[in-house]
This record gives C-alpha cells, structure tokens and sequence, in this order.
C-alpha cells in the first residue's frame, strides 16, 4: 500500500498498477477480482472488506506473478467505478515524440478532425 | 546481429592489442582538413557506413595534401552508399602495402564450433574466393573450452607460406587476440579484411567489422549498443531502439518490429500509400505484405509479435508501430495461433484509448483487425465491448478471413475513408 486509499504494484516489465481503493466500496461489479482470477489470468487480487487486495507478495508479483493482461483495469473502466490506472512507462518512445515534434512533425493520433 | 562501423571495430581491436593505424574520426571537411596536417602525409579517407561494397561505390579515397583532403571529404560526405547518407569519415595514415591478409573469427554451424579464417590474398570478397580459390583460405576450428593458445596460433598461422619468423611470431599473437576478442565480446563474426603487412614488415589492421550476437548485447553495457532487431546496413532508428526495449529482459512472448523505410522514401518514389502494419507469425506478416503491396499499399514497418506476450507488450508495440509519421492506415493480422489473442486485444485497445482520448479509442485512419486462433471471439468482443469496432473505420475479421481478405478489406476500408474524409496530411 502505497498512499491512503491506494493500492499500488509494480509489474515485470517495468511500471505499476495502482488500484483507487477508496472507489470500490460502491462497486457492484467487482470485475477486477473476476477477471484477474479467471484460469489464464495471473490471480493476483482478492476481495477483502469488500475492495481488492493482493493475493501475492509485491516480490512475486514484481517477478510476473501479475501477467500483465490489463483486464483490471479496462474491465473497471466497462463495469466497475474506473479505479485502476496501469502506468507502462515508455521512455524511449517518449523522447523519439519529443525530437519529430522539435521538427514539426507529428505521428498520425495528434492529427485533429478526422476522428468519427 | 549488432554491426560496428569500422573506426568502432578497430578501437576494439586496439584495446586487444592489434595494431591500427594512426587515424581519427571527422564530421567535417574542416576537421579532415586538421587531421591532415596534424599527420603530416598522405591520407586514405573511409566513409563510416555500415554496408558492404563500399570501396566499390566510392567510399574509400585517398588524398595527400590537406587541401585535397578537405575536397575529397567533402565529396564523402555529400554521398550515399546504398540510399545511407556518410555522416562520419575516417581518416587515416596511408599506408605502405606489401602485401594483404584476411584473417576471420567466426562459428562453423555444422561443427558448432569457433572456426580460425586466414587467407595470404586479402583485401577481397572472401565469400567469392572461398567459392572460386578455396585453397587460397585455410581454416582451423577451436575447441571452446580450452580456447586458443599461442603456440596453436603460431602453428596455424605457419602454414602460409614466405612468412619469416618474426612474421608468424607477430601474426599468430594477433590471430590470438583476435580469437580473444571474438570470445571476450560473443561475437559472431570477427574479420580483417584486409591485414595489411606493411613494407616496414607490419602487420596492421587495415579494415574491421565485428558482428556481435544480438543475444548477448545485455552482457556488454560497456559497448552501449541498444537491443535492436537486425538492421541491415544502417544504424537502429530511435522507434527501433524503442521497440527493442520491449523485449529487453522479459522473455513472455516477442515484439520485433523493424522500419522499412525509415524516412518515407521509399514508399513515396514508388507512389504507395505508407501504413503501419502488425501481425502474430513472421509467415503471417510476410504473405500479408505481399498482399498489401500488390494493393498499392507499403507497410512501413515489419512487426511479429507472436509468442504469447503478455498485453502490456502488445500495449507499447502498438505505441510505437502508430507513431511512425505518415501512415494512413493500420492493419493488424493474426495466424491461426495458439496465443491468447484476448491479451493480445486488450493490449490494443489500451494504447488506442490512450492514443486517441477524445474519441475513446476510434481511430481517425482506417484499421482492420484480423483475430484467428486461441480466444479470437473474446479477442473480437473486447473490441466491441470498448466500443472501438463500432467506429466507421475500423474492419474486425474474424478466423474466416485469409490473409488477402484482409488486405482486401483494408482496401476497401482505405477508399471508403479517403472518399468520406479527403484522406489526412500527417
């Protein structure tokens, strides 16, 4: 636990999930814990108290007992209270945008207006 | 496979004890210029590329006054050997040649082993002497574990003939630390090409190429190579570097992703339409860019990423494959596979929400999904779930469809989108 109301932990491949604990209280869904638990998933959250906890300590979860499957939280975004945020960070990628666009360029996504 | 460019490869060398000329590195017809006079005598100037062939296309030239050095340089660097601009130029002492080596470290696949290359006729193509004068090259394979001393060296090395025996003495230590090298660094293919013995009687390195094994770039962080696809003949682009990030340590499924035309020119000489382009299978990948070719369409981008990765790889992949500039069109296509194409999907849609926020993930060029194999269905219900599929420019086909079909259906999705929207200058 990092913050109050946060639940946060980092993943193998470098960046972290944070769970806004303080919204799951309303949640009829729990769809975070469906998912996660599901037999292909990594099955690393629980419900306790009624708001998702970790099943795993944060080592092995950090090792990839979290598979980075995403479903928490696009299925919190669909059915539940949008309370997970997943930060991949992607430092190279970022630099490379901020060099085309010293240039004035820009990838395809920044183009406004076409969008339907 | 990693490649150096030849003044890296000979500061390699050097740090092993291999004598190379006396040379520096210039930008600049002005810096050419400086070099020349510091060295007081003629020059060879060497384009820096990473191709082959280049002293056949011009980019190795030699100058003995400074003026003539910064004339000829600034020739060098106004070239481009096969469609690479020169950017850096070597210039080195030139010098005296009596006569010119190869000498190669390498593995022989069919015995898995390291295998020693010398040859007394160097300084040419030594795949096409192997072929036409195999005589002329002799070999000697090494057990790896005992490695390569130096009396095996010297005994290898006397088997050319006319060398005295200061001249084998010299040659089989620099055979030695190349072998050295060859292990130190996990290369695949240690070659100079030519060794030059010089009119003085020594033996210097008069080129270089060390080819390192991708898979062993991690245990060299002192060579700051980054862990890229294979490139060919030129450096890595920063989405490549990017890309190569991905798979950087985590061994859950692949992301290769290689640009095809980096800077768009390719695609814009022949007159086709520039995409962005990912598939699940290298044969996948493949067939479908045939299909798209012969469409009008140039995937500016090879990408597999097969294996079962998890959707966070799927997620950055998909980043970077989108932020090539000028595309007008994505296309995703999946084998029949065996990998859980609902991650897969789930990757995707996140970096098309984070892409394009405004509109929840609906693109604004044209996309075709193709999910064929494990988990496809939920793969094409995430997609409707999120609402993307209901957007007029994305195509979802499911394990019906074939590899030209979803060409096809991209065609047909492309014109729509250009009559209905006039196209997108990006």
């Amino acid at each position: 636990m990092a913050k109050e109301g946060l639940l946060e932990f980092e993943v193998f491949s470098g960046g972290k999930v944070i769970i806004d604990i303080s919204k799951c209280g309303d949640c009829m869904s729990k769809a975070c814990i469906q998912i996660c638990n599901l037999p292909t998933m990594g099955r690393v959250l629980e419900l306790k108290n009624g708001r998702p906890s970790l099943k795993k300590d944060l080592k092995e979860i950090k090792k990839g007992g979290c598979t980075e499957c995403l479903g928490c939280e696009l299925e919190c975004e669909l059915r539940g209270m949008k309370a997970i945020q997943i930060i991949l960070p992607t430092p190279e990628l970022d630099e490379y945008l901020k060099e085309i666009e010293t240039k004035g360029m820009r990838p395809v996504y920044k183009v406004s207006g076409r969008s339907r | 496979m990693a490649r150096f460019y030849e003044y890296q490869g000979k500061e390699l060398l050097n740090k092993m004890g291999i004598p190379i000329p006396k040379g520096r590195l210039a930008t600049s017809p002005k810096e050419a210029r400086e070099i020349a006079e510091e060295f007081k005598r003629p020059v060879v100037l060497k384009a820096q590329v990473l191709s082959g062939g280049r002293g056949k296309a011009g980019g190795i030239k030699y100058a003995t006054t400074p003026e003539e050095v910064e004339k000829v340089a600034r020739e060098l660097l106004d070239m481009k050997i096969r469609r690479m601009p020169v950017k850096k130029i070597l210039a080195e002492e030139r010098l005296l040649i009596q006569k010119e080596f190869y000498l190669g470290a390498t593995t022989d696949p069919s015995s898995r082993r390291p295998i020693l290359i010398l040859s007394q006729n160097g300084g040419i193509d030594i795949e096409e002497m192997a072929r036409t004068s195999p005589a002329k090259i002799i070999k000697q394979q090494v057990n790896i574990l005992r490695g390569l001393r130096e009396y095996e060296a010297r005994d290898f090395v006397r088997k050319t003939k006319g060398l005295s025996g200061d001249q084998i003495i010299a040659l089989g230590s620099i055979l030695k630390n190349l072998y050295d090298l060859y292990r130190k660094y996990d290369c695949k293919l240690v070659e100079i090409n030519p060794l030059i013995l010089t009119r003085e009687g020594r033996f210097i390195a008069g080129d270089a190429r060390i080819d390192i094994d991708d898979d062993a770039i991690f245990r060299h962080p002192e060579l700051g190579l980054a862990s890229t696809e294979e490139t060919g003949e030129r450096p890595p682009t920063k989405i490549e570097i990017a890309a190569g990030k991905i798979d950087e340590g985590d061994y859950r499924g692949t992301a290769h992703i290689v640009q095809l035309d980096p800077e768009g020119s390719y695609a814009k000489e022949k007159g086709k339409v520039p995409i962005a382009f990912d598939c699940v299978g290298t044969g996948t990948s493949l067939t479908t860019m045939d299909e798209l070719v012969e469409l009008g369409y140039f995937p500016m981008n090879f990408a597999d990423t097969s294996g079962n990765p998890t959707a966070s790889k799927l997620y950055r992949a998909t980043k970077i494959i989108l932020s090539q500039p000028g595309i007008k069109g994505y296309l995703f296509v999946s084998c029949v596979s065996s990998q859980q194409l609902d991650n897969t999907a789930r990757g995707i849609i996140k970096a098309l929400k984070e892409l394009y926020p405004r509109t929840c993930g609906k693109p604004n060029i044209p996309m075709v999904f193709t999910f064929r194999g494990g988990w496809d269905e939920e793969a094409i219900s995430l997609f409707e779930d999120h609402g993307i599929s209901q957007s007029p420019w994305v195509k979802i086909l499911g394990r019906d469809a074939t590899e030209k079909d979803s060409a096809q259906a991209f065609d047909f999705l492309y014109q729509e989108w250009k009559k209905a929207t006039g196209g997108i200058k990006n």
